[in-house]
């Protein structure tokens, strides 16, 4: 099982050994290609959840809660259930055992027990002949509330416990804090020669998938409950239906159909999965939900506000000693994926730089907020937005070029971090060369005139970690592979394709050890009933670790088919190779066969064909609590430079171009690898300039829709330079690490060094409207430098709240 | 809620007849159908009037362009004699939503929603259009400040469909300008838009705002200034001035209105500062 030792990066076949390194004899992997599902998708052809009809089905729709923070005293469906065209009303009651991701903090219900915590809270839902007769009935629900104070600022939520957000919560409206120190930061500070503290903030953002959460369900006369769901995890739904419908889990089978977009936002289960099952069970027909743009702005789970205080002390020539950060983290209404946000606010920022010392203290809070969860680069992309501004800070006071002081804190490869995290492979040096060749940046920074500039910054993201969210040994992916005698291989995977492409890679990887065509390979996938455990698409773990088991599997499949082919052609094994979709001897150019004849042959030898393969992650972390949290078989790393123009009479800041140098270890498929950086830095890009996930004082969405929340358009996206580094890591599959999250990171802090290069003003709040932009312009120009008022608030709210957690 | 479908102007103001405040004409569909879903507008009859091609045209008259209101911004976009005549208005056209939008909007449908964001209706006051209008009742013709009159609101009664704008010919050597400041570069909203006419030495100026109070309105001060010829040294200040008696902007979920202001002032001297004549030269 131990898959990860067993492939390397080289190729499975080629001059050198098989997983050589040196080996580069691909055929299918490192090339450009097309996802196996991208003609369907071009065409409009591939199923998404919300294309499923099914005869007899339903409509569902949930009644929300209107206020922010109330307790239920009553609700009467009666009048619902009587209009005409209603089928079944579900409530709270019927579902009253708690859910959520993370075991130790199981704090959502299906539907509202007796509390709602956000506008938007689930509190019954109904199915009907058509949605249109659904919403009506939502509105013939009465629903009696007692409302309760709504805390919006998250500082108050820290010093006030009462009344709580969530009664059995046991540190008043703290969902998690973490209090970490690894070496002696105070004193590492103090001898350091330059100090700079400072305070960041960071606004809070959503993922505006263009698909809306959908879910189907049917409940068949044996008792099979069948739901298909927008989800990124179906094992976790899997796991979450069995036990709040109380059901056991081999009487329920979850599909994930094609998706469109999650980024972390179908992490979760989510109320409708629930609803959509009990209102089958009830009604036994099959019942369909789908948000609509405004619920899924309210279900959010996007990324968390926080705001940021930091404190680094570096040596005269730019080395970092010590970094000290405390951090407030609103977590909105649930803890969903809270407690792992927690960690990974402090514990993922120990590379690509190295720190002696390091101590953070983050904290999350409830607030009556939609919940916030996991977004594409959990928890560690606020954090970096912070150091990476700050590091400029620490450069400007020492004049080091901003790439120069990157590089004299490389952490380095095959190294043990400050808090115990191994890195193995780690190309960040080269990203900074690239960006820096690329981008003209020894020529051009800081000449490029008033109102232009260019700004750096770098970043580490894991590649899935070895932290399950529920304690077991079992392998974290699995894969399973079927032979069919037309020479057909079926890869059988619990891993979830979001988008990202992960069907593609299993079936690139299968073709590539079994030496079979792309199209000759078919992918099943997130199906509980047909494919083996993994544990989903979050943590950018799916190419690492599906990736390496799909491999292990197909070499077992592999040495069965050359054995079996050897013996008959009483050859020794090594002469037989698989190649382009043949069986050849590579001693007798006269011998070969179509992989169909070799399989017939394997299974006339061997019995049905077929393979299993998985992978776990080795023993990694520090040794103390949590030190397995942000704890990662490989790290990605990246650098951005961005460069920006600002306006300074409107204040509008646009980015002209970003050069993206990302280390993803082999990318087995450029053009995938490319993808993503360029759709990271587009979210991050809109994340620094145009959105916000404003709720305002009584808890309402300031624009839950897609023309008021600004996710950029085509013409507001600038030229991306997608810059690949492959640093071949010994445990990813044939080399690769993760290209999914990590390449978001940088953008919001380089872009913020740019605009200061450009016009002299440090932006540390985001999102960088034209208002703010405007204010620091005018705060500069009249005399009281930025830096005046800074040190001025160092010893900040954000500070001292997050002491009073203590 | 009845629906009529008319096919023709006659029957579209048939079925007008029995309008209530209540009542809705569909052209695209892009404002009301938002208000639909939102339950803000529970029409009781609802009479389409997307298909009628007579709506739909582009003239150029003796009284000057004549512009269906069925055009959509798309339409706009691609007429000769719109680019002669109502520059401003295939200028406007460009940055209303994106293309799927401007497939759809129309015309009448910007000016009668009359936001005070719509992106054409201040190209229709810098342009000094007037709006035709027609019933069962007989035809009336208003000044397009007329017609709007407060937040979404018109002259419009229940009875009257929009037929069409008149734009009256260009004067000879008339500057003009568009310019919108929305969220983002396309399917936006403005936060600020500005559409301007000017003659030389600033005679004859219509400058007209959006996003700045709860109706497009007129820059009067700033027009009056421009009239007694104003050399450009001078302009910033006329300009605040004008912007701090004419607008009345407030903070919402696409800006501030201390945004607004500063952001109107920038544009409009950005605008006009290279058509005025430096001190000493001026009239
Ligand atoms: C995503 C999106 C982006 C948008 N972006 C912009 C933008 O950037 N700038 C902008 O200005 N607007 C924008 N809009 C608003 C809208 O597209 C315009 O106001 C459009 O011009 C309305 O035209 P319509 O034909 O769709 O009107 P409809 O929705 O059909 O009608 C709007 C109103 O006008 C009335 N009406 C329509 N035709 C007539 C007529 N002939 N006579 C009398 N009454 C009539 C209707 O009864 C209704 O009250 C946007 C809308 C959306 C959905």
């Amino acid at each position: 099982m131990a898959a990860r030792d067993q492939h390397g990066p080289g190729a499975p076949f080629g001059a050198e050994q098989p997983g050589d390194k040196r080996n580069t004899d691909f055929r299918v992997v490192g090339k450009p290609r097309q996802k196996v599902d991208g003609l369907a998708k071009a065409t409009g052809a591939l199923q998404y959840a919300d294309d499923i009809a099914l005869p007899g089905m339903l409509h569902a729709k949930t009644l929300r809660s209107p206020h922010a923070h109330a307790r239920i005293v009553r609700v009467d469906c009666a009048r619902a259930l009587a209009l005409p065209g209603v089928h079944a009303v579900v409530t709270g009651a019927e579902m009253p055992i708690k859910f959520g991701v993370i075991p130790w903090t199981q704090d959502e219900n299906a539907l509202a027990v007796d509390r709602v915590r956000f506008i938007g809270d689930p509190v019954a839902a109904v199915a009907a002949v058509d949605e249109d007769t659904a919403n009506a009935a939502c509105r013939l629900i009465e629903v009696e509330y007692e409302l309760l104070h709504a805390f919006s600022d998250p500082r108050e939520a820290l010093t006030r416990a009462e009344p709580a957000i969530h009664a059995d919560n046991k540190h008043g409206n703290v969902s998690k804090h973490v209090h970490l120190s690894f070496g002696d930061v105070d004193a590492e500070i103090a001898r350091a020669d330059v100090v700079v503290e400072d305070e960041y903030e960071f606004h809070g953002t959503t993922h505006a998938p263009i698909e809306p959460h959908c879910a189907v369900a049917t409940y068949a006369a044996d008792g099979l409950l069948t739901v298909w769901s927008s989800t990124q995890i179906t094992h976790y739904v899997h796991r979450a239906l069995a036990r709040v419908l109380e059901l056991p889990p081999q009487r329920i089978r979850v599909i994930q159909p094609a998706l469109g977009g999650a980024f972390g936002g179908k992490s979760d289960p989510f109320s409708l999965e629930f609803c959509v099952a009990k209102l089958a069970m009830k009604t036994r027909r099959p019942v369909k939900m789908l948000y609509t743009r405004e619920e899924v702005f309210y279900c959010h789970r996007g990324r968390h506000p926080m705001q940021l205080a930091y404190k680094t002390g570096a040596t005269k020539d730019g080395r970092v000693l010590g970094v000290d950060a405390r951090i407030l983290i609103d977590g909105g209404s649930y803890s969903s994926f809270g407690l792992v946000t927690t960690y990974y606010a402090g514990q993922l920022l120990t590379g690509p730089y190295a720190f002696p010392s390091y101590r953070f203290d983050s904290t999350r809070v409830f607030t009556n907020k939609p919940p916030c969860g996991p977004k594409r680069g959990h928890g560690s992309v606020q954090p970096r937005f912070a150091f990476e501004v700050q590091l400029d800070q620490v450069a400007e006071k020492l004049a080091l070029d901003p790439i120069e002081i990157r590089r004299r804190n490389f952490v380095g490869e095959h190294v043990t971090t400050v808090n115990g995290q191994r890195i193995t492979s780690n190309g960040f040096l080269q990203c900074l060369d690239e960006v820096e060749r690329a981008s003209g940046w020894k020529a051009r920074r800081g000449q490029l005139g008033y109102g232009r500039g260019l700004g750096v910054a770098g970043s580490m993201y894991i590649s899935g970690t070895n932290y399950p969210v529920y304690p077991n040994e079992m392998p974290q992916a699995g894969v399973q592979l079927k032979v069919d005698r037309s020479g057909l291989v079926t890869v059988f995977t619990g891993g979830n394709d979001i988008g990202q492409g992960s069907n593609s890679v299993a079936a690139y990887l299968v073709a590539e050890e079994l030496g079979l065509e792309v199209s000759d390979v078919r992918v099943v996938a997130a199906d509980t009933d047909l494919c083996p455990v993994d544990l989903g698409a979050y943590s950018s773990r799916v190419t690492f670790m599906v990736g390496n088991a799909t491999i292990d599997a197909a070499r077992k499949l592999r040495r069965q088919v050359v054995k079996a082919v050897a013996e008959a052609w009483k050859c020794a094994e090594r002469r037989v190779r698989l190649i382009e979709g043949r069986c050849i001897d590579l001693e007798d150019p006269q011998r070969s066969l179509p992989m169909r004849e070799a399989f017939h042959i394997a299974e006339a030898r061997f019995d049905t064909l077929g393979a299993t393969g998985s992978y776990n992650t080795p023993k990694l972390g520090g040794d103390y609590r949590g030190g397995t949290i942000g704890a990662s078989p490989a790290y990605s790393f990246t650098a951005h430079v961005a460069e920006v123009t600002v306006d300074v009479e409107t204040g509008r800041i646009t980015c002209d171009k970003v050069w993206v140098a990302h280390d993803c270890g082999r990318a087995l498929n450029p053009m995938l690898v490319a993808g993503q950086m360029e759709g990271s830095v587009y979210m991050g890009l809109a994340e620094a300039l145009l959105e916000n996930h404003e709720v305002n004082r009584f808890g309402l969405h300031s624009g839950p829709n897609l023309l008021d929340y600004r996710i950029p358009t085509s013409v507001d996206t600038p030229e991306l330079a997608a810059l690949i580094v492959e640093s071949l890591d010994p445990e990813g599959p044939y080399g690769a690490k993760e290209a999914g999250e990590g390449p978001l990171h940088p953008i919001l802090p380089a872009l913020s060094n740019a605009v200061y290069d450009a016009v002299g003003i440090r932006l540390k709040k985001l999102p960088f409207t034209p208002g703010k932009v405007l204010a620091a312009l005018r705060a500069a120009r009249a005399g009281g430098t930025e830096r005046a008022t800074d040190a001025a608030s160092a010893h900040s709210a954000a500070a001292r709240a997050a002491k009073g957690a203590h | 809620m009845r629906v009529v479908v008319a096919r023709s102007i006659d029957a579209a103001l048939a079925a007008l007849a029995s309008a209530t405040e209540a009542s809705r004409i569909l052209a695209g569909g892009t404002d009301l159908c938002v208000e639909f879903e939102s339950g803000r507008t529970r029409p009781d009859l609802v009479v389409e009037v997307g298909r009628v091609a007579e709506l739909r045209f582009v003239r150029e008259t003796q009284a000057g362009l004549e512009i269906g209101a069925g055009s959509t911004c798309a339409d706009l976009l691609r007429s000769a004699p719109v680019a002669r005549g109502a520059d401003l208005l295939a200028l406007a056209a460009r940055e209303v939503g994106a293309v799927q939008i401007q497939n759809r909007a129309t015309l009448g449908g910007n000016l009668v929603t009359a936001s005070p964001a719509a992106d054409l209706v201040p190209a229709l006051f810098a342009l000094g259009a007037r709006v035709r209008l027609a019933s069962l009742a007989g035809r009336r013709e208003l000044l397009v400040e007329e017609f709007v009159t407060g937040y979404r609101a018109t002259a419009r009664r229940p009875d009257e469909l929009v037929e069409s704008v008149v734009i009256p010919p260009r004067p000879a050597g008339e500057h003009r300008a568009f310019h919108k400041v929305g969220t983002r570069r396309a399917q936006s909203i403005s936060k600020v838009v500005v559409a301007l006419a000017l003659g030389p030495r600033g005679a004859g100026a219509r400058i007209a705002a959006g996003s700045v109070a709860e109706r497009t309105l007129r820059l009067a001060t700033l027009e009056a200034a421009l009239a007694r010829g104003l050399a450009r040294e001078r302009l910033a200040q006329a300009v605040a001035h004008a912007v701090a008696l004419d607008t009345r902007p407030r903070d919402d979920v696409r800006s501030t209105a201390r945004y607004r202001r500063a952001v109107l002032e920038r544009v409009l001297v950005r605008v006009l500062g290279p058509w005025l004549e430096p001190e000493g030269n001026a009239a």
